[in-house]
């Protein structure tokens, strides 16, 4: 039996469509009424999880789920030991950095060393400063993150950008990009190399639905 | 003020020793019946000679400082250990060497992980000095036995051919190949699609990664690639050794006996340790815990000769703590501590020379029986059988000063 880790929020609506075009049916996760974070799949042949779209890597990681789907950027972040296999290309979003619209700087590199950075992201923000020889402070936020430059706790933060809109409300203005962000399905590196309850023909069967809507 | 263990490592009570010693008996038996002697080194070496292999990373050791600013580490796996011993120590010994540990390793957490363990047990051998299909096959075989013995039920190998997968990543250009290689060791699939190559490379590269399966199709799909005299002469060697296993595994006659054998050309590792074979041992519930790793190593010897020199040698490693994890779910581990079988309890305080001589007169009987002495400190006899019938003991001995016992049987009681 197969068990597919998904992840709450943006991603779900997606993730349920492609998994029913392969003839895995978990709609019952999108019906507002339902409280189940495990289900089967209608015809009974795999098993999935909702999970926080953070946690997914978690459990494919562990093995609790073989396969999982989720955002490249909390790959990037989280460094987790787990086969990467198919891009997806739903869920398109970049990993920026912002500042205030009436801040000085344009680029993440004209930034003053020693800035404070809020971000989600700390790994993110941290591998790209280095990067740039720019010594900065990331300061750890778990959300509304664009409040760190409004309050002035921060000069600039590193976030996910979909449409821009929220920043936009919040009067920032991205500056740099980081990288581009899209779902990907990702496999536990053991069950992979067992392959062990046709997860292979899974695969394939995602692979090829995802080469036919892009 | 409280005093903890260490975040990250753990005390072993009577029943965890017990349960840990049924299976180190059961491996060390089947080290033995192979011909393989018990090695014992240093918990501490060097951070060099830890190191010297390349497959260590300092920042995974738990170093300690010495005064005269030498660098020690807690050894976070044996071979490197048995290599310097073997190489430096055992220099004159006769060829081949069969050597089994059986020890704790250190391996320090990484940022981000809370608590992780840091303390492990292991047990593994090394046949030093023995190239060659036979030696592989002993290694394969061995290892086959040990597990067997456990009755771990199904469990599953992984073998690749290290020597042969960087032999087919020649092809790359040599600044993306160290990238290549390690997206395969890693079965990223994205990162191979994202490299600057030529779309041959790129599908050569994906079909490393997915170079897998049964055996007889692997090499079936390898045979239809270009390949090198070389290349082909480790094919066929390939080849035979898998004949050789499959043959001896279905000789030995018990479905358990043998394992689902999984050919993986893409089981590599990101530097170059080993040269030959390598395998993983996959088992536990949906096959999600490696049990135990090992591989052929033919130049790590030579690191450790002074003047390099070197011997083949090949090994493996089990994970004392997985094995005990899967086999706990087994209900085969000793769910008590062996139970203490006599309480001999003298009369009155004056009565203990004959209490210690009568408990000396039984602990010398022929079978195993284990005895102790009632310490006193208790106010009514009605406790002294409460606390026999706790600890599981089955006979109490009341002794008075003439030494004369009256033997007291809680057999019936235990519950």
């Amino acid at each position: 039996m197969i068990t597919i880790a998904l992840p709450k929020g943006g991603l779900l609506e997606d993730s349920i469509r492609l998994l029913k075009s392969v003839g895995l049916d978990f709609s019952l996760f999108l019906d507002s009424a339902n409280r189940q974070l495990e289900i089967w799949d209608t015809t009974h042949t795999a098993k999935a999880l909702l999970v926080r779209n953070y946690d997914v890597s978690v459990y494919v990681e562990y093995g609790q789920a073989q396969l999982g789907i989720v955002g490249y950027d909390i790959l990037r972040e989280k460094q987790p030991q787990v086969a990467h296999l198919v891009d997806l290309g739903f869920g398109q979003c970049r990993m920026s950095v912002a500042v205030k619209q009436t801040s000085p700087y344009r680029s993440a590199i004209e930034l003053p060393p020693h800035s404070r950075v809020a971000s989600k992201f700390v790994n993110c923000a941290r591998d790209y400063f280095e990067q740039l020889d720019l010594p900065v402070e990331i300061i750890p936020l778990y959300g509304s993150v664009e409040l760190g430059p409004i309050t002035g706790m921060s000069e600039a933060i590193v976030d996910l950008v979909a449409s821009g809109r929220t920043l936009k409300e919040n009067n920032l203005l991205e500056i740099d990009r980081l990288f581009e962000s899209t779902a990907r399905l990702i496999a536990h590196p053991l069950s992979y190399r067992l392959g062990m309850d046709d997860l292979h023909s899974v695969i394939e069967a995602l692979r090829a639905a995802t080469l036919v809507t892009q | 003020m409280v005093h903890q263990s260490p975040a990250g490592t753990r005390d072993l009570l009577p029943l965890d020793v017990a349960q840990k010693r049924w299976v180190e008996e059961r491996l060390q038996d089947v080290f033995h019946r192979w011909g393989y002697q018990r090695i014992i080194t240093s918990t501490l070496e060097r951070m060099d000679t830890l190191m010297a292999g390349g497959a260590i990373e300092a920042s995974t050791v738990i170093q300690l400082q010495q005064v005269d600013d030498e660098v020690l580490g807690l050894r976070p796996e044996l071979t490197a250990s048995v290599a310097r011993a073997a190489v430096t120590r055992l220099a004159a010994v006769t060829h081949p060497q069969r050597l089994y540990y059986n020890a704790n390793v250190f391996r320090r957490a990484n940022r981000g992980e809370h608590n992780r363990q840091l303390e492990f047990y292991q047990a593994g051998v090394e046949l030093l000095g023995a190239a060659g299909v036979a030696a592989d096959a002993e290694i394969l075989l061995l290892l086959a036995d040990c597990l067997n013995q456990l009755a771990l039920g199904q469990w599953h190998l992984v073998l690749g051919e290290a020597g042969l997968t960087q032999s087919l990543l020649s092809v790359f250009p040599e600044g993306l190949r160290q990238q290549v290689r390690r997206s395969i060791a890693q079965l990223d699939r994205l990162a191979i699609e994202a490299l600057p190559l030529s779309h041959q490379l790129k599908q050569h590269a994906l079909l490393l990664l997915d170079l897998r399966g049964r055996p007889a199709d692997v090499l079936q799909r390898v045979s239809t690639l270009a390949l090198t005299d070389e290349q082909r002469a480790i094919v066929t060697t390939l080849k035979s050794l898998i004949d050789l296993l499959s043959s001896c595994y279905s000789s030995v006659g018990s479905i358990d006996a043998s394992p689902n054998l999984i050919l993986d050309l893409s089981l590599i590792r990101p530097f170059d340790y080993y040269t030959g074979i390598v395998f993983e041992v996959v088992g536990g519930e949906g096959g999600r815990r490696v049990l135990g790793q090992g591989g052929r190593y033919d130049r790590l010897l030579g690191l450790y000769h002074p003047k390099g020199d070197t011997r083949p040698g090949i090994g493996f490693v089990l994970n004392s703590d997985e094995l005990h994890q899967v086999l706990l779910t087994t209900g085969q581990l000793p769910d008590q501590t062996p139970t203490n079988r006599w309480l001999i309890v003298p009369a009155t305080a004056d009565d203990y020379r004959a209490a210690f001589a009568y408990a000396q007169k039984i602990r010398e009987s022929t079978n195993l029986v284990q005895v102790e002495v009632d310490l006193g400190g208790r106010d009514r006899s009605e406790s002294v059988q409460t606390y026999a019938q706790q600890r599981g003991i089955s006979q109490i001995a009341w002794i008075n000063s003439t030494g004369t016992p009256r033997i007291e049987s809680l057999g019936a009681r235990i519950y």
